[in-house]
Formats: C-alpha cells, sequence, structure tokens
C-alpha cells in the first residue's frame, strides 16, 4: 500500500528525531569535526555546484554563484569554528551565571532558487554544528543542483562520524507536503528563505520559525558622498550574480543638485537611463499585475531583459535605470526586482530624499537592509534612525555588505533576519548561535537593594514611589 | 558486547548490552538479538507476537546511535505493548531515549 504524505511526514521527522538523540550525545570536539569536513567539502565542490546551479536555473552567473559558494561554507565556517555550541558555553563567577547550550531538535529549512546551493550548504553548516538534524526541501526550479550540494555534504557528514540522518532532503513540488512538514509537532524550527507565500506560511503552522522574505532595498548617495566611488559600488552589488542577492539595491535616492553627477556617472560606468516609453515596456516585463517580481526575468542578464521588453540598449549595459516620481503602485519598478533593473530618484533636498528612501523602505522590504553613501557621519546616523532594516550598510554594496563577512564584520549568513517588520523575532544575520537553546545555570547572588529595603514600606498604601525609590537606593 | 539471560519461569529475556553501540556496533549485534527473539517466538517471522518480556538492560552502555534506537523500536513492535523495557540507563542515556520519543511507546528507566 502506498504511504499516505501524513506517514511519509512521520518517517522522515521520525529518521530526524533518530538522529537528534544521537547527535545530542556529541561534544564539541566531535560536532567540530564533522563541520570542518562538511565545510571541506562543501569548499572544493564550489565551481561544479554553481555551474551546475546556473545551467539547472537559467538564473544568474556562475563565477558569483561561485563566490557564494565560498561565503556559504569557507567564510561561514571561518566564523562559526571557534565558536562554543555544545555544553558549558560561558561561566561568569561574578553574576554567577553559566549558560549551557542544548540543540533545538530537527529544523526544516526552505532554500531559494536564487541561491540554492550556497543556502543549502550555509544552513547544513549551522544546523551541524548546534547538533540539530536539518531537513531540506529545495525549490523545485532548483532541486538538482541542491540535490547534489546536499549529497556532498552529508557523505562528507557522516564520514566525519555524524549520526544517520543528520542531513534529509525531501523531494521539491509539492507544497501541500511542505506546509505538512512545517506543521509537525516534532519539528522544533523552520528557517525559510524565499516568497511571501512561503515564509508566511512558515508563520502560520504553528511551529516556531525564522523567515526571511523579500527586500526593498533602498540606497541613498549623499552630497557628501564620492560618487563614483558610489557608483561603481552599487554596480558590483547589482550585477553580482545578476542581482539575486534579496539585499541587493532596488532603488537609487539622490538630491536635486547631485542628479546629473550621478547619472553622468552611471551612464560613464555603462548603465542606461530608460526613457518613459521603454520604462513601460521593462514594467511589463518585471512586474506582475498583482506587483510581484515575474520569476522570468530574475537573475537574467540587461541583454536577456532588454530582449524579452523589446527594448534596444547599448551592447555591454551593465544595468538598467529608470527614473521614476512615485512610489507604490503606480509605478510598478519601485517594487523589489532581483536582476539589474534599478528605480532611480532625485528629490528636491536631503529630507524629501530620505521620506523617499523611507517609502521605498516600507513598500515590502521593512526590516530588510538599506544602503547610504555619504561622508558626514549626521547624514548618516539621520538616515539610519529612521530606516526600519536589520542592516544599514554604510559606503558599502549592499549586496554583499548585508550578506556580511566581506565588507565588515557582520556574521556571514545567507538568511537575513528582518525583525518584527519581516514577521522575524531577530534582525541579526541568522547564525550558528540562533539554533541553541541556552540554558542558564543561575547561582544565588542576593539583591541586597531590594532585600535590605524596609520591605513594610511596600504594603504601605500611602507610602508613594519616590520614598520607595529613596528606600530602595538607600546606602546602608 | 550482549549477552543474554533467560528466566523461564518468569518468561522474561534480559539482554545485557555493552560498550558503546555505534552504528558498527548496533549492526552486528542485530543479527544475534533477532535470531535470539526467533528462537524464544519458535519461528522466524517477525510479524508473530512475542510473548514473553523482553529487557534490554543497558548498565555497561554509554553511547547508542539511532541505528540502536530503531533497533528498539523493531522489537517494541514484535511484543505486547508494555512487554519491552529499557532498563539500568544512566540519565545520558535517558534523555537520549526520552528526545527520540521512545519513552511513548515503552517503559525506559
Amino acid at each position: 500500500m502506498a504511504e499516505s504524505p501524513d506517514e511519509k511526514a512521520d518517517r522522515i521527522i521520525g529518521k530526524a528525531i533518530f538522529a537528534a538523540a544521537e547527535f545530542q550525545q556529541f561534544d564539541q570536539e566531535q560536532t567540530d569535526r564533522i563541520v570542518e569536513a562538511v565545510y571541506k567539502a562543501g569548499l572544493n565542490a564550489r565551481i561544479s555546484l554553481a555551474k551546475h546551479a546556473v545551467e539547472e536555473t537559467g538564473m544568474g552567473i556562475w563565477e558569483h554563484k561561485m563566490w557564494k559558494n565560498v561565503i556559504a561554507t569557507q567564510l561561514v565556517y571561518e566564523s562559526i569554528k571557534d565558536v562554543k555550541t555544545v555544553g558549558v558555553i560561558s561561566a561568569d563567577p561574578i553574576t554567577g551565571i553559566t549558560e549551557i547550550a542544548q540543540p533545538l531538535g530537527p529544523i526544516f529549512a526552505v532554500t531559494p532558487v536564487t541561491n540554492p546551493t550556497s543556502t543549502a550548504m550555509f544552513k547544513i553548516l549551522i544546523c551541524l554544528k548546534t547538533r540539530n538534524p536539518i531537513i531540506i526541501s529545495s525549490h523545485r526550479g532548483a532541486a538538482k543542483c541542491t540535490t547534489e550540494a546536499v549529497r556532498i555534504c552529508y557523505e562528507a557528514a557522516l564520514a566525519a562520524g555524524a549520526p544517520e540522518d543528520c542531513i534529509q532532503l525531501i523531494p521539491s513540488g509539492s507544497r501541500d507536503f511542505t506546509q505538512l512538514i512545517m506543521a509537525h509537532p516534532k519539528i522544533a524550527l523552520i528557517l525559510a528563505t524565499g516568497g511571501t507565500g512561503l515564509v508566511k506560511a512558515a508563520y502560520s503552522s504553528g511551529n516556531p520559525a525564522i523567515g526571511v522574505g523579500p527586500g526593498n532595498v533602498p540606497v541613498f548617495i549623499d552630497g557628501s558622498a564620492d560618487i563614483p566611488f558610489a557608483v561603481s559600488n552599487i554596480i558590483a552589488s547589482k550585477t553580482f550574480d545578476n542581482g539575486t542577492i534579496c539585499a541587493s539595491e532596488q532603488a537609487i535616492v539622490v538630491e536635486e543638485k547631485t542628479e546629473q553627477l550621478v547619472r553622468e556617472e552611471f551612464e560613464r560606468q555603462n548603465c542606461y537611463f530608460l526613457t518613459p516609453e521603454e520604462i513601460a515596456k521593462v514594467e511589463k516585463i518585471a512586474i506582475t499585475a498583482e506587483m510581484s517580481m515575474s520569476p522570468f526575468i530574475v537573475g537574467q542578464s540587461v541583454a536577456v531583459i532588454a530582449q524579452k521588453a523589446g527594448i534596444t540598449v547599448p551592447e555591454g549595459t551593465k544595468i538598467l535605470l529608470a527614473k521614476l516620481n512615485g512610489v507604490g503602485k503606480d509605478f510598478p519598478l519601485s517594487h523589489e526586482i532581483l536582476a539589474p533593473i534599478l528605480a532611480f530618484y532625485s528629490a528636491k533636498d536631503h529630507n524629501a530624499a530620505i521620506n523617499l528612501c523611507i517609502d521605498l523602505n516600507y513598500l515590502g522590504g521593512i526590516g530588510h537592509s538599506a544602503g547610504i553613501y555619504a561622508n558626514d557621519e549626521n547624514t548618516i546616523m539621520k538616515f539610519s534612525l529612521l530606516i526600519n532594516a536589520g542592516r544599514i550598510v554604510v559606503n558599502t554594496p549592499t549586496s554583499q555588505g548585508a550578506v556580511g563577512g566581506t565588507f565588515n564584520l557582520l556574521p556571514p549568513s545567507l538568511t537575513l533576519g528582518c525583525g518584527t517588520g519581516g514577521k522575524n523575532i531577530t534582525t541579526e544575520n541568522i547564525t550558528a548561535k540562533h539554533l541553541i537553546n541556552v540554558q542558564r545555570v543561575c547561582r544565588r547572588r542576593l539583591n541586597h537593594k531590594f532585600i535590605d529595603a524596609d520591605q513594610k514600606s511596600y504594603f504601605d498604601e500611602n507610602c508613594e514611589e519616590s520614598v520607595l525609590t529613596l528606600e530602595y537606593h538607600k546606602n546602608h | 558486547m550482549l549477552k543474554f539471560n533467560y528466566q523461564k519461569a518468569e518468561k522474561q529475556l534480559t539482554c545485557y548490552f555493552a560498550g558503546r553501540l555505534d552504528t558498527i556496533a548496533s549492526f552486528n549485534l542485530s543479527d544475534e538479538l533477532y535470531a535470539k527473539l526467533n528462537t524464544l517466538r519458535g519461528t522466524d517471522d517477525p510479524t508473530v507476537m512475542l510473548t514473553d518480556k523482553i529487557n534490554f538492560d543497558m548498565t555497561e552502555v554509554n553511547y547508542i546511535a539511532s541505528s540502536f534506537i530503531r533497533i528498539c523500536v523493531t522489537v517494541a513492535k514484535q511484543v505486547p505493548r508494555g512487554n519491552l523495557t529499557i532498563v539500568n540507563c544512566d540519565p545520558f542515556l535517558k534523555k537520549t531515549f526520552k528526545i527520540a520519543g521512545l519513552d511513548e511507546i515503552m517503559i525506559v528507566t
């Protein structure tokens, strides 16, 4: 008799639970040996997996996907290798608090089509480092390359002594089955990276989830910025893997007084400003009627996008820029597009420019990432205090800057927390430390301010706060 | 690695395991264990329920792999509920069985 979906889910998760039971017996040394083996295997496969991903998905650039694989393996490994994740992880004799790390249990990870092999390897590494078995569901458009990445990691893990079934892959393609796994009571955590629907499903499952959905990254080029530097960084970021990183720039905002300089610099560096007629043509192929990006242009080159839109652009054009006069549904290109297309805004002054960034930020990208190019610290801080983003990267390409590990000291991660704005519990770059339960052993340390205060005063209804405050802070 | 003690009067088989029951060790002992159970039931058909009580004594065990947990589940399916007991676990092993959910289908002490 054929296995029902419920039976299949029970079987897969049952195997993960047994793996979790075995894994929690491992010490730090055994755990680290497995992580090292998996990282090495993943790093060694960086090129073949990158080429495989591009061939299968038809998205992006293999050389850039190779770098993503390097970030997901080598940089992630370097950032977590010395982190304590087993047993006692800290002990403070002054406070009397000892922290103990415990694994969470089976983690269900969903990986996207845009960064399939890198995200899979990244999630595997941080799960293994924390002794959590991982069940991966790949995007159906990237099933083969993800399967290969998982196979390479699993074989390396087993050879290093990891528990059987510590890494499992479920067949992609069935949304119902994915939701069944997500909602299974024995799943400890969902690590969901993907579109809005997927992330919403993860949060609706009833299980704890870290879901990272869309961004809509505004970048403000302030008058104090080094404009050629800013433009070259933006191009390097937005063309990286044809714009498939969700932290890639989506809109460039400048003040009127610098608009001409910025435009000329983009043109000098082989970018193209679309005419209003061309903008209308690109809108039709880039954004759907529901105001979401068309999957057919994700990760495509400018040449392919121009061909699909039926427009002619100079050969070698790196990015298409669309000057827009507003934000929202009447301006489709103001929405997130994971391809080398940028919205471009000119604001009458400094405040208007920041206001535009706020509008863009709240158009589907709350809590994700933002960028600013400026050499004035007051401007940087003003922008940062007003923008709702987990990462505000300064004078840095946002794709690489938000992912961390290369242009700054953020933890390298392919899962970027978006705070409550993105329905996340954290704004941090997700890494191993988010996949442990930290238990605190709290030894007796008396709060003498409280213990030595006159306890009777608290029972006196006529005793006001000012008296209680004095009593509490009394220096006996 | 594995010793048996069968008390005929109580119809009770105690299996004494020892050492580190990793994947290979679990695989190696499984044949011996299943053969003993077949002897008790008088057939090698595992769908025939054993009427004897089975104890797995873990006094000398310091580690179990998921493959040993699978053996426990396999044996639990061959006896009436309550007839398989895992005894003398140290707290480390007790927690391992707890995480695996085995205390839901057998007695773990």
